[in-house]
């Protein structure tokens, strides 16, 4: 039995040593997707986005309030334009993301108490940018609004502490919870990387049968008895290089990045096998519905590529629908983060994730048709 | 052969291949009812909100009928120490804890700026912002209405004190996407990108399954057929298929899941046929150049993630390396997605997207150039001695 083993795991090594394709399947094509997707995301905070502004003022105040604007590090303004047409040409070419414009006649009505209206227009179709810079002209703007009162107040009371209650007679103190990283994208790219991975691992499930059974080789490899136990050798060197690979993103995301992993690493480490195991299954069973090997790349393609979107990192799983969420639940992945999610903040004991681990194991069912229609496929 | 004999050769060629139709039909189809899935029923009004009141006071009531007030929070539970509330927080029960402290209204009339605390789920960036909009908002409300009230005490007539207690006020406008919806946001640019993978897929197959027979010897119509036949025939099947399948993306599904559609037909229809162009181009130049049937699949499949978060629309453009910005450029998706999203959602017109038009033009020319090249070296038998 082990020498069925030992022979399909060997002979599996042979192969990938001797095709480029297969090699890179599990070093340099994943490697390179991480990179990518890590690059992207790595400066972590927006910085200086493009906006426009109309000053139809021209007073010492409106310059104030575009001055402290553009010190701020998250918007810089790009264009002055005369006129709110032409600055929405610039808005819809996508060269600014905002307008701010200040009225005519703003000095004044400031002075005569009338509160004039500074006017914000935002690019809210790309969500987070707009949500980005609304937060950060709104804040510039009202601290200007504060500096004016203040002085304003000042000269009045003569006691700064009376003029800052005038102010702003209530204050806001906001604690972010769950979400102790930095910043809100090395949030999302600790679920890209499992997301890109879990790709790869399907990918290079059916390359490896689907290449032995292209090349007819099928009933040469599994001659003799123990089938189960080659189809277990033949997974088992992608089984070790996704460990590696899974290994390596969660040193990259809790070891360079700084974030604290409170769990364990025992866990963790099964949790990768558990879900590797359960990837292989589905990817056999979307083999063994016709091996045929383009056809079930097509099917792991269909079922690997959306898994990100069903995570619910993006958008939370309350508010998805059933069919989202019956959907989901036929991902592994899914069942994978919510593991890594919870051990990596508050080191949920082994008990707490049982639920997740069953499921994962659930999936190793399939194994069972699989080795079924591989017997039946290989006897005739 | 003529060229009706090369049109229906390959018609017969693709869709009796069960790899290929399962994506370019069966993909496009499924991919366009399950993408929109997450985010069907999605709502970021009325969070669900506990509040501790601490003070208990006429105000610290005022302050929370005025949190329930908003679209965005919603009180559904008040609970008597912070310890319950924040187990509520964990038992995601609720979005967030709103904590006014003891002796509120008393700090208040000492003028002594009493601190609300909130303290909200930060998981999910739709539902932090629209938790924390709300609660600014019943803040600043109680606010301007206590320096009314103060500037009133100073025998302030009414009409000026509701003008006076802020030089100045902010009038924020929503320009596209008003709602903030989730899937205005993500959908559209995820559909042009399923577009042309789906399409990519089908050519790469092709190709490369093409090419695998040649190298064995069995060249079908391909060895005494002119390259210019086969590029018209696949451009044309291949471009009827997806236009029917970007009429059914930007009308059935669009109007189905209630995706803003507010592009001209006729500029939506040009700028559609730039795009397959430019897709058709890139998948004859791919189909070209892969040695076996199997790799188009995971090769575009790997690509997809990288590629939608490298057009900008999702991280902006500027907080991308210049570098990866510039290569994805090389890819339809980028411009097309650029401006698809203009035309489309933010009601822009086609000249002022010269720019992407251009891209889309050039990468056309570029890869049916390409093709072209490779395929004719592939005729010489002298490539064959190469490559085997």
């Amino acid at each position: 039995m082990l020498q069925a083993f030992n022979f399909a795991f060997m002979a599996e090594i042979m192969e990938i040593k001797n095709s480029w394709y297969k090699l890179f399947l599990i070093t340099l094509f994943p490697l390179a997707s991480f990179a990518l997707l890590i690059l992207i995301f790595y400066k972590g905070v927006a910085t200086e986005l493009p906006i426009v502004v109309v000053d139809k003022d021209k007073s010492d105040l409106s310059r104030k309030v575009l001055f402290n604007i553009n010190a701020t590090s998250t918007v810089e303004i790009a264009y002055r334009v005369a006129s709110e047409a032409e600055a929405m040409r610039l808005i819809k070419a996508s060269k600014a993301y905002a307008l701010v414009s200040i009225p005519s006649h703003f000095k004044r009505d400031i002075y005569l108490q009338k509160k004039p209206n500074i006017t914000l227009m935002l690019n809210t179709q790309y969500i987070l940018i707009g949500k980005i810079i609304k937060g950060a002209l709104v804040e510039s703007i009202m601290s200007s609004a504060g500096e004016i009162e203040y002085f304003k107040s000042l000269q009045e009371t003569q006691n700064s502490d009376k003029s800052i209650h005038s102010i702003m007679p209530i204050g806001l103190q906001v604690t972010p919870f769950f979400n102790s990283y930095k910043n809100y994208f090395l949030f999302l790219i600790s679920a890209l990387l499992p997301s890109i991975w879990q790709i790869f691992i399907v990918i290079a499930t059916i390359v490896s049968f689907g290449t032995l059974f292209k090349r007819g080789e099928e009933k040469q490899f599994f001659a003799g008895e123990f089938i189960t136990m080659k189809i277990i050798g033949k997974l088992f060197p992608y089984t070790l290089a996704f460990m590696l690979l899974g290994v390596l993103f969660l040193f990259f995301i809790y070891g360079t990045l700084g974030w604290i992993f409170q769990g364990s690493w025992a866990i963790m480490l099964f949790t990768l096998f558990l879900t590797i195991l359960a990837y292989q299954s589905v990817a056999l069973l979307f083999f063994v519905t016709g091996f045929d090997y383009a056809r079930s790349l097509s099917l792991g393609a269909v079922y690997t590529a959306p898994a990100f979107a069903f995570l619910g990192v993006t958008f939370p799983i309350e508010s998805m629908n059933h069919f989202a969420i019956f959907w989901r639940d036929l991902l592994p992945i899914a069942y994978y983060m919510e593991i890594q999610i919870s051990q990596a903040n508050y080191g949920a004991n082994i008990f707490l994730e049982i639920d997740n681990l069953l499921s994962l194991t659930l999936f190793l069912l399939l194994i069972i048709p699989v080795i079924w229609r591989f017997k039946k496929r290989v006897a005739l | 052969m003529n060229f009706f004999e090369v049109l229906r050769a390959e018609a017969k060629l693709i869709f009796s291949d069960i790899a290929i139709v399962l994506t370019i039909i069966g993909g496009v189809i499924l991919y366009s009812f399950l993408y929109p899935q997450p985010y069907a029923n999605e709502s970021v009004s009325s969070l669900p909100v506990t509040v501790v009141d601490l003070d208990k006071s006429d105000i610290s009531r005022d302050i929370i009928f005025k949190l329930n007030a908003t679209p965005q929070i919603n009180v559904v539970r008040e609970d008597l120490s912070q310890k319950d509330a924040l187990e509520a927080l964990e038992r995601t029960l609720v979005k967030a804890v709103i904590i006014i402290p003891v002796h509120f209204k008393r700090d208040l009339i000492l003028m002594q700026t009493p601190t609300i605390a909130l303290g909200a789920d930060s998981s999910y960036f739709l539902i932090y912002g629209a938790v924390l909009e709300g609660a600014m908002r019943a803040v600043l409300t109680e606010s301007a209405q206590i320096k009314v009230v103060n500037l009133l005490k100073n025998q302030m007539p009414l009409s000026g004190a509701s003008l006076a207690y802020t030089p100045y006020s902010i009038n924020a406008i929503n320009l596209f996407n008003k709602e903030n919806s989730y899937t205005q946001y993500v959908v559209p640019a995820v559909f042009i990108l399923i577009l042309q993978q789906t399409l990519l897929i089908g050519m790469g197959i092709l190709g490369g399954g093409v090419n695998e027979r040649c190298k064995k010897g069995e060249c079908l119509h391909y060895k005494n057929t002119s390259i210019f036949y086969i590029f018209l025939a696949r451009l044309i099947i291949f471009g009827t298929l997806f236009f029917i399948h970007i009429l059914f993306y930007f009308g059935f599904i669009y109007e189905n899941f209630d995706i803003t559609h507010i592009a001209g037909s006729l500029e939506l229809l040009s700028f559609s046929l730039l795009f397959l162009t430019a897709v058709i181009a890139f998948g004859l130049f791919l189909g070209s150049l892969l040695s076996s049937r199997e790799i188009a699949t995971p090769l575009v499949l790997f690509s997809s993630l990288p590629l939608v978060f490298s057009v900008g629309f999702v991280w902006p453009v500027e907080a991308i390396p210049p570098f990866i910005h510039f290569i994805a450029y090389f890819v339809p998706s980028t411009p097309a997605i650029e401006g698809f999203l203009h035309l489309n959602q933010m009601g822009a017109t086609l000249d002022t997207l010269s720019t992407q038009t251009l891209i889309l033009l050039l990468q056309t020319l570029l890869y049916t150039c390409l093709a072209y090249i490779i395929e004719r070296r592939k005729k010489s038998e002298k490539f064959y001695d190469i490559i085997t």
